[in-house]
């Protein structure tokens, strides 16, 4: 049994760098938020998907009890590596396609362990597993992992950290005009070097947002989308991939990640191409990623990404495919690209007002960096 | 440099690796049957999916794969460091995870030939560190 789905509601919490409310309340907003943008209440839900990640959110159980979900015939708490916002949208659409529920809301949540910084990965004085290989050698955070890619990338086709920079001034310009985004105030190329290095080639402005929030959307048959109050934005294809060695360390080739293999799965599933997309919203937890994404998609040839955004052709009006037209997550905030999946969303209804995308029919979405990649190929319903 | 750096738990996969450390030999996992060397440790072949594996020892000779600079403050760790992706000449894509010693960060290129230095860095705990072959004794 497969049905054609859509994406009939979509909404956030409040979202800021700190916010009071527990992760509990920012689920329950952004869900009450989605159900509201779809004109149904939590009595029509009969399905949930999150990703809970690292204790910074909570439950489908927690959800469907604190939203008045009277059953839910599907649930999905999503856990482990993974592309973290996306894979709840794709898991629910996969349920309602297949079946298994009717109505589902997907949401991610995050809320930040205020007070002490994240105690990251693998410190302590014994590190265990794979970790045990990198910590001795200070390799304990994601940001040095993926560094060390982008240097490969930058040593193979020349990428440069001036390019780099362009991807952070891209995603602020779209910000400025994204009310909800928490970094609106325009960048330049002499901001972006007086940023603070981060880990070479990364400086601060490289790295995405750190925010409290939440985003959810509502997913369910395209029929029944239909007769709900926007234009239903339709899921045309998924994917969530690896490839060969899913080894941060050991992946063959570092100047792609499992974007190339989701890429390459998202379209064998339809029959659209990349030159159908008129806008991505490609994870970007640092700038980097969204240059790997923008090239294994397909959007530019291996290597041309960085002149890319460096010509502004990433800029909404600037070239074929606008990218990050909510200014991401390093100006929109780390919401784990459940905010890029929500644009997307606007964007194909035409709700996005200064940073409107003319005319946008075909949408990318993806999540994900290094080993593991997820993506979203999302259309109006033509 | 040892400090309080953070320092592996070997498990039942990985001991061999750690004991050739003390030993001064780098030690990987092989695979008896197709000769692919496996890196991190598991207790079957990623090539050929064979559980024959045996650990043999490498040259310890390589290549700088790519690197990064860390200038954000870790336990056990001066910062700025490099971090530095050893690819051995063992076998294309066979990597390890190290510090580069008697260099400065600003001196660490893509390319640059490397071998392994043993360094003990606690009563059971020695690390395979690398410095650029034919440098500074």
């Amino acid at each position: 049994m497969t049905r054609p789905v859509a994406i009939a509601g979509a909404g956030y919490s409040a979202v800021a760098r700190s916010l009071e409310q527990s992760a509990g309340r920012l689920t329950i907003d952004a869900c009450h938020a989605a159900l509201t943008d779809a004109g149904i209440t939590a009595k029509d839900v009969d399905g949930i998907a999150t990703y809970p990640g690292g204790g910074d959110s909570v439950s489908c159980f927690y959800t469907a009890e604190a939203l008045g979900v009277p059953k839910l015939d599907w649930f999905n708490d999503l856990f482990g590596w993974m592309p973290a916002g996306i894979t709840p949208v794709i898991a629910a659409a996969e349920a309602v396609a297949n079946g298994a529920c009717e109505v589902a809301l997907a949401f991610r949540t995050v809320k930040r362990p205020h007070g002490k910084p994240p105690p990251g990965i693998g410190f302590g004085a014994r590190v265990g597993g794979d970790m045990q290989f990198r910590a001795p050698f200070g390799d304990s955070m994601t940001s040095s992992w993926l560094a060390m890619w982008a240097r490969r990338h930058m040593h193979e086709f020349g990428t440069t950290e001036e390019q780099l920079g362009h991807v952070a001034i891209t995603s602020r310009h779209h910000a400025s005009m994204n009310p909800v985004a928490p970094l609106r105030e325009e960048i330049t190329l002499d901001d972006y070097f007086a940023s603070r290095v981060i880990t070479t080639p990364f400086r601060l402005l490289d790295c995405d947002f750190p925010v409290d929030g939440g985003g959810a959307v509502v997913i369910t048959t395209l029929e029944r989308a239909r007769a709900m109050p926007h234009p239903p934005v339709v899921v045309a294809s998924t994917s969530f991939s690896t490839g060969p060695r899913p080894d941060w360390d050991q992946w063959e080739d570092l100047t792609n990640m499992a974007s190339k293999y989701a890429s390459d799965r998202m379209w064998r599933r339809t029959e659209l191409s990349a030159n159908d997309l008129d806008v991505a919203e490609l994870y970007d937890g640092f700038s980097w990623l969204s240059m790997c994404w923008l090239e294994d998609l397909g959007i530019v040839a291996k290597g041309e990404a960085g002149p890319y955004f460096a010509s502004g052709k990433a800029r909404v009006g600037g070239g074929a495919v606008a990218i990050n037209t909510h200014g991401g997550s390093m100006s929109g905030g780390r919401l784990h690209a459940i905010s890029h999946v929500i644009e997307c969303v606007q964007q194909l209804r035409g709700d996005c007002r200064d940073r409107q995308v003319k005319d946008a029919q075909v949408g990318a979405v993806t999540a994900g960096g290094g080993v593991m990649g997820g993506a979203l190929l999302l259309t109006t319903d033509r | 440099m040892a400090g309080d750096r953070p320092l592996p738990l070997p498990d039942e996969d990985t001991q061999f690796f750690w004991e050739g450390c003390r030993d001064g030999k780098l030690m990987i996992l092989r695979c008896n049957d197709c000769g692919t060397y496996i890196h991190l440790p598991k207790p079957g072949c990623w090539n050929c999916g064979s559980t024959n594996l045996a650990p043999s020892q490498v040259s310890g000779r390589g290549v700088v794969h790519t690197y990064t600079v860390n200038h954000t403050p870790l336990p056990g760790f001066e910062a700025p460091y490099a971090i530095v992706l050893v690819e051995l000449e063992e076998q294309k894509g066979l990597r390890l995870v190290t510090n580069l010693l008697e260099t400065s960060p600003d001196e660490i290129e893509i390319g640059t030939p490397v071998e392994v230095v043993f360094q003990q860095v606690s009563d059971d705990v020695t690390l395979a560190f690398f410095k650029r072959t034919g440098g500074a004794a």
